[in-house]
């Protein structure tokens, strides 16, 4: 169709009100008077979004705040979780030495007087009194402010806080990483010297002389006599005399390590092979 | 008109006709390829949308279970629980075709438009409550053309999916109204101590005007700006018909009873801003303010408003003294302008904070004084020397040391030459004297000998834990310590050398009462306890007879004991005192260097300074509370003995001194 200009006033006034003009501008008006009247491109578009309101990102300002809620609350239950997983760890530990190894550094445990108490019973009477005195510690129970224990790692140690009911300390018990050590290797026996056993009658020696003989040992040898040497190597203290048990049993002997820390004394007994045992005892007995 | 010139009007305004319709095609071409372009970024809106105070609240509570603070979270109330007055208030001034629109105010957009684009410098805002909304929900407060465009649709979408009520009720709970307010009935209890409900007319048109600015109409800061915005909004309840001309007269002449802001609002802020400082460092912001947590403090508010009351009427006092309040200072605006000030109580026997002041207006200036601000101490510092000079050497308070003309060779500098306060020498006295008298030429020969290191040993064991520097003059207190180190070193005098870390937070709980954290009483002993009872019976001496007498002139009775420190140039002055149960500090001093002088231009010492504000707390504080004395070591013994001599006092000695010494420590007799 080829759009010509009109001549004459008579075909514009023609044009500019023909059907089709008055139509379309009737349209026009209507569609606006409607949409101011009835808001309905505002109802539609908003119908339309709501469609979509699942589709589109959580986004802005308030989801941030929820999210940040929820990372909030996964931080929390974190705390939680990790706190009472410790808890039930410690519920079932049959040591001190489990429970340090239950809390995490800079982290902590509450349990109640019973624990404590159970843990302390296991434990060999000679290690037990190193912690806390038997007497001390029924004195502790019968005065009923004891309320719970607090647990706390320091270090490698342990630090035990006996608790009134207003969180104030009425005895605080630190265990040191060596005694720890030594808790959970029972062949301690604190305060003690190798007379005390009799397995090791007339079989003591310095422990100059013990050591200046295994040196002339073969490596397997040595070995097969200290098989764990990092023991030792953790006691604190030095090592001043060595006793020899006569008894095998099961293939091993026993060796008694007697040991001077400060005012502390103790014997560590260690099972060695039996056949590196005997030769080094044939040797210590010619070196007499 | 010739035929031809009309035809070529009607010829142009043919154009324009066709030209306006395709401009108008173009555009919606434009504003539907535009939505689609946005829809893909654009929020997803909450389901319901209440779902926007979800986020729980974070309560810091006192020790005495009294709440002081909800951190974060909102409290929601439904539309019938809010002042009807409010309602037409906010609608009044916000948005007056609220309840006729679908989202967008077209008439007032257009009118905005047209201010905007054809009225140079000037911007017209024309956002309905729906729009303010959507922008609060999820938008920033960036201005642009695409955010207002996004902020527009999701208006649409909401009002389809809401009803007016939904969308007013969750415009009204988390509207921000400043001080720490999100939402009407947050708003209503923090201004007015009040539910939403019952706001007045008054009231209700003073906060419908506050979230426009919330700050610049501030209250509290500045009421003739929030009186004249109340003005406004009666005005335009008055024009929409909401009320009558008489009422809005009536409301605007009513008076308005707000509640205190420093102790209604934010009681306790400066020590609110550190427990919240030192759960951010241990849990992390999110945690802090979203997590919901319960956090019990030690805080004891009725202790920290007398703390307040105490600082206020103490640094009032201190601004006549100084002739500051003839000058027209504006104590408020700026810190240099009037001295500041700082208070801490610590419990002795717990290290419990009970009442901390950083400052004279938190206000006017968050700076926690108490904690971050590290101050010269002076002699507030001698005890730590003393305590140091008894247990190394075995000195005691009846040692006699001659007050001389003091010269301490330092290498690599000059000699160090300490000069009384008084500038003059009073010739041999013993350490208790000294100590009372706060004699500098003592404290350095005692430094002399103790070394500076062994003084910071055991101030370090009484519980200060600022860095020290170890030279000589630091037995006249020249490393900065803070105010709650001095308050928590003090109380470890007062219990026999038994340090309690100072704290401020005993438990926090999950919204669900999980323990996440308690803190455990445990006091540390590295000290002699008969060296420490020496010094504390001198430092009750320096309260009783000494640089701190005031503290008996002003009628405090109970047993107790403490040193003031007044630095050079008067720029810091001090007094730290304790009973056997609350150790408390206080310092006053300019935030910039400058010192304490009257109106006479007379230097203000620590006594004067700080020591009348320490009795006005203390008076308080300890109120009712049995006399109890210091406990008493068992291996001491008290002697009476000559001032100058250290001798054992006779019946013919004037004004003997009463010392205490250690079993073994022994005294000259009246005739060696």
């Amino acid at each position: 169709m080829h759009w010509t200009e009109p001549k004459n006033f008579s075909e514009w006034a023609q044009r500019f009100f023909s059907a089709r003009t008055l139509v379309m501008s009737m349209l026009l008006l209507v569609l606006v008077i409607s949409e101011l009247r009835f808001d309905w491109m505002e109802q539609t578009l908003g119908s339309f979004l709501v469609s979509t309101n699942a589709t589109r990102p959580e986004s802005g300002a308030i989801w941030e705040i929820g999210k940040q809620t929820r990372t909030a609350h996964q931080a929390i239950e974190k705390i939680v979780t990790d706190r009472r997983t410790s808890y039930r760890e410690a519920e079932n530990a049959t040591s001190f030495k489990q429970i340090a190894a239950t809390i995490q550094p800079e982290e902590w445990l509450l349990v109640p007087p019973d624990l404590f108490r159970k843990l302390y019973l296991e434990l060999p009477p000679e290690v037990a009194q190193e912690i806390i005195s038997s007497f001390e510690l029924l004195e502790l129970i019968n005065n009923r402010d004891w309320e719970r224990t607090y647990f706390e790692k320091d270090g490698g140690g342990l630090n035990i806080y006996m608790l009134d009911k207003e969180n104030r300390v009425l005895k605080r018990l630190p265990i040191s990483p060596d005694l720890l050590y030594m808790m959970a290797y029972s062949d301690v026996a604190f305060g003690k010297k190798l007379e005390e056993f009799p397995i090791f009658e007339d079989r003591i020696y310095s422990a100059d002389i013990f050591f200046h003989v295994l040196k002339g040992l073969t490596p397997e040898v040595r070995d097969g006599v200290i098989r764990r040497p990092e023991h030792l190597l953790r006691v604190p203290g030095n090592i001043v005399r060595v006793g020899i048990s006569d008894e095998t049993i099961s293939g091993f002997i026993q060796i008694g390590f007697e040991i001077e820390s400060g005012a502390q004394q103790m014997v560590i007994r260690e099972q060695g092979h039996e056949w590196a045992v005997w030769r080094l005892h044939s040797l210590l007995e010619s070196e007499k | 008109m010739s035929k031809t010139t009309v035809i070529n009007t009607i010829k142009y305004l043919t154009g324009f006709y066709y030209l306006v319709l395709t401009l108008m095609g173009l555009g919606v071409c434009l504003a539907v390829a535009l939505f689609f372009f946005v829809l893909q970024d654009l929020p997803q809106v909450p389901e319901p949308l209440s779902r926007i105070i979800e986020t729980p609240a974070t309560e810091i509570i006192a020790g005495s279970g009294e709440r002081i603070l909800v951190l974060g979270g909102k409290e929601f109330i439904p539309l019938d629980r809010v002042s009807p007055y409010f309602v037409r208030a906010v609608v009044a001034t916000e948005d007056h075709r609220f309840w006729e629109h679908h989202g967008v105010d077209k008439l007032r957009t257009l009118k905005a438009l047209w201010i905007t684009l054809f009225e140079p410098g000037k911007i017209q805002g024309a956002s309905t409550i729906t729009q303010q909304l959507a922008k609060n929900l999820f938008f920033s407060f960036k201005r642009s053309y695409k955010r207002k465009f996004d902020e527009l649709l999701v208006a649409l979408q909401i009002e389809s999916r809401y009803s007016k009520n939904d969308i007013l009720q969750a415009y009204m709970n988390q509207i921000p109204f400043g001080v720490g307010a999100h939402g009407i009935e947050n708003a209503a209890q923090t201004f007015f101590g009040k539910s939403a409900s019952d706001l007045s007319l008054s009231e209700a048109a003073l906060l419908a005007g506050l979230p426009k600015s919330p700050t610049h109409y501030n209250p509290y800061l500045h009421f003739e700006r929030a009186k004249a915005r109340q003005q406004i909004v009666l005005g335009r309840m008055v024009a929409v018909g909401a009320i009558s001309r008489a009422e809005a007269d009536a409301a605007y002449q009513s008076s308005l009873l707000f509640q205190p802001y420093s102790t209604g609002a934010r009681t306790g802020s400066y020590f609110i801003d550190a427990v919240i400082q030192r759960l951010e460092e241990t849990y992390g912001p999110e945690v802090v303010y979203h997590g919901g947590l319960k956090i019990t403090t030690t805080l004891d508010p009725q202790m920290q408003r007398w703390a307040v009351d105490s600082v206020k009427d103490g640094m009032e006092a201190l601004d006549n003294i100084m002739g500051l309040n003839n000058k027209g200072a504006d104590g408020n605006g700026d810190g240099g302008e009037r001295p500041q000030t700082a208070l801490v109580a610590v419990e002795t026997n717990t290290g419990a904070v009970k009442a901390l002041i950083g400052g004279r207006n938190y206000a006017a200036s968050e700076y926690n004084r108490a904690i971050k601000n590290h101050r010269l101490p002076g002699s507030g510092f001698k005890p730590f020397l003393y305590y140091t000079a008894f247990d190394k050497l075995n000195l005691h308070p009846a040692s006699v040391f001659e007050d001389q003309p003091v010269q301490i060779a330092i290498p690599g500098a000059g000699d160090w030459q300490p000069q009384n306060f008084s500038m003059k020498f009073e010739g041999p006295m013993i350490l208790k004297q000294a100590f009372i008298h706060s004699v500098n030429t003592v404290a350095a020969q005692l430094v002399e000998l103790t070394g500076p290191e062994a003084v910071i040993t055991s101030a370090k064991h009484f519980g200060i834990t600022s860095p020290l520097e170890p030279v000589y003059s630091i037995a006249l207190g020249t490393s900065a310590v803070s105010p709650l180190e001095m308050a928590s070193s003090f109380a470890t005098f007062a219990t026999n050398g038994v340090r309690h870390k100072p704290f401020f937070i005993s438990r926090v709980e999950d919204a669900t009462g999980r323990i996440l954290e308690e803190h455990i009483v445990r006091g540390e002993r590295h000290l002699d306890p008969a060296c420490v009872y020496q010094v504390v019976n001198m430092m009750q001496g320096v309260v009783d007879e000494g640089t701190a007498r005031m503290v008996r002139q002003m009628g405090f009775t109970l047993t107790a004991a403490g040193k003031t420190g007044t630095t050079n140039q008067y720029k810091d002055a001090w007094f730290t005192g304790f009973t056997p149960t609350l150790s408390t500090s206080v310092w006053v001093g300019y935030d910039k260097e400058r010192g304490l002088r009257d109106a006479n231009r007379v230097g203000i010492t620590g006594s004067r300074g700080a020591t009348p504000i320490w009795v006005d707390f203390m008076m308080k504080a300890m109120a009712g509370e049995p006399s109890r004395e210091f406990s008493k070591p068992p291996n001491i013994h008290i002697e009476n003995v000559d001032a100058t001599t250290g001798k054992k006092a006779s019946y013919f000695t004037k004004m003997p001194v009463n010392v205490v010494l250690k079993d073994g420590q022994v005294l000259k007799k009246i005739w060696q």
